[in-house]
């Protein structure tokens, strides 16, 4: 973890004092990175229409110019067609040419929806996936304990009834693993285009979805570089301003696109408000005690304590999806 | 419950062998989770391995410290179903 000079600790703390000079700084690296690093002339990207795909894009625009990128949209039969238009839009706005790869017969390909499906139904014998809408969620906050999270899987009728039961281990990793044939479907898709136009596959994970393990490993964790990676949210929406995403998109509520029911971010695997989760995870990384945190984050001293907690137990869980094939 | 009085037992047995960790390394008192025994998935594993076992039925209001943070606390949570 860092070991920067610490700065007095302020709400302020993440936000770039000169952006301009950090954009040009994360695009002359990312144009480096491509052609003298990857030797690749160009880059492929996948666009949700969601923020971080987009920042992804309009930096890419100033490292390659737009003629050598291709923006890939990828959706399947249980995306919101919100993402579709979100991400043309933004396509056109920086004049990327940007193309659509359903996947979904893919998926079936893979018996993606039956497998998850055949799960689900073990918990919820009544789930028919033509007339009920499904997704996982997290069942008991663990943020203020030191007893980590556990699953849930909640179905919608066509009426809207909801009926949401706590999940078995098994079901749990069997819904999952299903569902991560998506992120790995879309991730073979955008090698093949970056392989035809021997571009790289430009990655659209944030900081926090590297570090606490927010993707699926060689899903949307298989890319050639990952140009914000290292940006906490925060700072990812000051660059989106920065570089004109479009307002709708900035101002959607960041979802994970992967199940039949619409389901935030935070609802399913943050449990904490983007704002406050930069701020907690800097604190955290950087060594800040929680005492002297507590009165800018207006958040008792021992609930930071156990979400720091939290902190490393997820950073350390989710150290096998960062880890590379061991060779030796 | 006939099978509690091996609980303990059994219970440490279970997570040694699911943590990767020596037996003897899990003490009645080791704190299962806040030492980085078990993270989410060892707690899912440990409640089927419960409900599996000790035929009861881990009810989302009793999934807290109290019940679950070390062998002590399972055990009395197991005592505690059993006179239910």
């Amino acid at each position: 973890m860092g070991n920067k000079t610490k700065r007095p600790f302020t709400r302020n703390i993440l936000i770039f004092d000169n952006i301009k000079s950090e954009c040009d700084k994360i695009v002359s690296k990312l144009r480096d990175d491509v052609y003298h690093r990857l030797h690749r002339t160009g880059g492929v990207i996948g666009i949700s229409g969601g923020i971080d795909s987009s920042v992804t894009l309009a930096l890419s625009v100033l490292a390659f110019g737009s003629e050598k990128l291709l923006g890939v949209m990828l959706p399947e039969k249980d995306s919101s067609s919100d993402s579709a238009k979100y991400a043309q839009k933004l396509a056109d706005k920086f004049g990327v040419k940007a193309i659509t790869e359903n996947i979904t017969a893919a998926l079936q390909g893979f018996n993606c929806y039956t497998r998850r499906d055949e799960a689900v139904k073990k918990v919820f014998p009544e789930y028919n996936p033509s007339n009920h809408k499904m997704k996982i969620g997290i069942r008991n906050s663990g943020l203020l304990t030191n007893l980590p999270p556990v699953f849930s899987v909640t179905i919608i009728d066509e009426n809207g009834n909801e009926q949401t039961k706590r999940l078995p281990v098994n079901e749990f990793r069997q819904i999952e693993a299903a569902s991560n044939f998506k992120q790995r479907c879309r991730m073979s898709m955008l090698y093949y285009h970056a392989e035809c136009l021997h571009y790289a596959v430009i990655g659209t994970p944030n900081k926090h979805e590297v570090e606490q393990g927010f993707f699926v490993k060689y899903g949307d964790g298989g890319a050639d570089v990952m140009p914000i990676g290292h940006l906490y949210k925060t700072q990812v929406y000051q660059l989106a301003n920065f570089l004109g995403i479009p307002q709708e998109i900035i101002d959607r509520t960041p979802t994970t696109d992967t199940y039949s029911a619409e389901q935030t971010q935070e609802e399913f695997f943050y449990q904490l408000p983007f704002q406050q989760m930069d701020l907690l995870w800097y604190a955290y990384e950087n060594n800040y005690l929680p005492e002297e945190i507590a009165p800018v984050m207006e958040i008792k001293a021992e609930h930071i304590k156990s979400i720091f907690t939290n902190f490393n137990r997820k950073f350390k869980t989710t150290e096998y999806l960062r880890m590379a094939p061991i060779r030796d | 419950m006939s099978n509690l009085s091996d609980a303990k037992e059994k219970l440490k047995k279970f997570i040694a062998e699911t943590s990767f960790k020596s037996i003897d390394k899990i003490q009645d008192d080791s704190m299962i989770f806040r030492d980085g025994i078990f993270d989410s998935m060892g707690l899912m594993t440990l409640i089927t391995f419960l409900e599996e076992n000790f035929q009861i039925q881990v009810q989302d209001t009793e999934l807290i410290e109290e019940n679950f943070e070390s062998v002590n606390a399972i055990f009395r949570y197991l005592e505690k179903k059993s006179s239910n």
